[in-house]
């Protein structure tokens, strides 16, 4: 009998939620940020807040904290890694679909709850550009 | 592997495994054929329906085989389309689904309420919905009441202003149960709770109460239900039953189960910070297989996969495992916070659960919750 893939997500996305990349654990300020964004709602079952620190208006170095599915948490640990390095400019770009690719692709009523880690990202930028 | 999740699907006994090879085999003829070997598979049919009338104190002619508890359901929420029916908020979505669909300003009027939930295990008040249905006056005219049988017999002679129907699915094996000590006019069962296989149920249909078929096109279950008779899993349904009958299976829930249940519930608000339970553990409160717990900032479809990958099973009323929107129902009219409800799981216990189940989860519970926490948007300290 073939008993076919036995996790509901892609290996890649195990991957992410089992082995989280640039979270922040515990209390945010171990970590020397230069603004915070935030997505989503606990009562919607996801949020999301996206910590950077800005070197040469390049992300020199990024965080995150999620409330969240499995899902929810490796698309969050995906875009930090599609984030890091890049300009300013360049992570604004970053969209869930790129998100989404970069993890092999989500299942369909995943995507649209649990992909929202850009917003987030968009928002600490945003921040940070207003306060320097 | 530790297999919690025994409320959702129960593995199938070894004596109902070979109760159903026997049966593949042996009555594979068709049960409505008059030649002896559809004869010989009909016996077996009936011993089913009389095993399970017996144990819930209905007669056999009141039992009607399904297809499951959602079947069951559907039947007889239907037979009262177009009229009043009340559901309680904690039914099941083959049942309130299908009340919002068809539900209508009619008399009689049907009441609709679990004994006891699947996700938290909580044992509703029958004997108040019974009395609320009493009250209810005779209509003077209904076309639930009109119409004869085929027989030339009068469709409903027991008439009245309400009727009442109970979701048994969770209840059956866990705790006794009496149809007429109840006071229920229809009640579900389903076999793959309790040792069965999926894909079997049973509804019991009191003598003389409105009834439409909900499958026509056979004479299967005396014109109540059409379909050829799924004997083998019908004699699933039975060697079941007998086991838990035989096994007292609801003495060992009400002790052993109870214990470990409690145990594990215990332990969780000891030894987790931010845990609750949404399931009681005073006894007659709760079925004694179910804990429900929440785990505040941890969300529940990552709690359940991070338990998967150690081998933990379970299942959780948060939104994202379903693939729906909104959260479980049933904890949200229960606690009325969509984050208790995302962030809830369901343990619920077999007959051959053991103390090294709460063991094993509380080996690695612990620590998994501290990891969500610590990644966690939300603030340990409520607001």
């Amino acid at each position: 009998m073939n008993e076919g893939q036995d996790w509901v997500y892609s290996d890649i996305v195990k991957e992410h939620f089992m082995h989280p990349r640039n979270y922040l654990k515990g209390n945010e300020n171990q970590f020397e940020y230069d603004a915070v964004g935030m997505v989503g709602n606990p009562i919607c079952g996801d949020q999301m807040r996206m910590y950077i620190k800005v070197v040469d208006d390049k992300i020199f170095d990024i965080r995150w904290k999620t409330y969240g599915c499995a899902s929810a948490i490796a698309s969050t640990s995906a875009l930090s890694e599609l984030a890091k390095g890049k300009t300013l400019d360049e992570a604004l770009k970053i969209s869930a679909k790129d998100i989404d690719n970069y993890l092999g692709t989500l299942p369909k009523h995943k995507f649209h709850c649990s992909v929202l880690g850009h917003e987030a990202l968009a928002d600490a930028i945003k921040k940070y550009r207003e306060n320097s | 592997m530790i297999y919690l999740d025994y409320a959702a699907t129960t593995p199938i006994e070894p004596e109902v495994l070979d109760a159903m090879h026997e049966a593949e085999s042996r009555f594979f003829a068709n049960a409505s054929a008059l030649h002896t070997p559809g004869h010989l598979a009909l016996n077996q049919i009936e011993e089913t329906r009389e095993t399970l009338a017996r144990m819930i104190g209905a007669k056999p002619a009141e039992i009607i085989f399904t297809s499951g508890s959602s079947e069951s359901n559907n039947t007889v929420i239907r037979t009262f389309a177009g009229h009043e029916i009340e559901v309680s908020p904690l039914e099941h979505h083959s049942i309130f689904e299908v009340a919002e669909k068809v539900a209508g300003n009619k008399r009689p009027k049907l009441f609709s309420y679990m004994l006891a939930n699947n996700e938290t295990g909580d044992i509703l008040d029958l004997a108040e919905i019974v009395e609320k249905a009493r009250r209810v006056p005779v209509p003077e005219k209904s076309e639930l009441f009109e119409g004869k049988t085929d027989f030339g017999k009068e469709l409903v002679t027991d008439k009245r202003g309400a009727y009442v129907h109970s979701d048994l699915t969770q209840a059956l094996g866990k705790i006794s149960i009496d149809v007429n000590k109840l006071g229920l006019d229809y009640a579900t069962f389903s076999a793959h709770k309790i040792g069965g296989p999926v894909g079997v149920g049973a509804l019991f249909v009191r003598e003389g109460v409105p009834f439409l078929p909900l499958i026509i096109g056979g004479n299967q279950e005396n014109k109540r239900r059409g379909g050829t008779y799924n004997t083998v899993g019908i004699v699933g349904f039975g060697a079941a039953l007998k086991k838990i009958e035989k096994t007292k299976s609801v003495e060992k829930y009400d002790t052993k189960i109870r214990r470990l249940r409690d145990l594990l519930g215990e332990r969780i608000l000891k030894e987790i910070p931010g845990s609750s339970l949404n399931s009681s553990l005073v006894k007659g409160e709760s079925l004694p297989n179910i804990l429900n717990a929440s785990f505040r900032a941890a969300e529940g479809e990552s709690i359940q996969l991070y338990l998967d990958a150690e081998g933990v099973i379970v299942s959780t009323g948060s939104a994202c495992a379903s693939g729906d929107i909104k959260p479980s129902h049933v904890l949200m009219a229960k606690t009325g916070d969509a984050e208790v409800a995302h962030s809830s799981i369901r343990f619920s216990f077999g007959i051959n659960s053991s103390e090294q189940d709460v063991k094993g989860v509380m080996k690695v519970l612990p620590r998994i919750i501290d990891h969500l926490q610590k990644i966690s948007t939300i603030e340990m300290e409520k607001k």
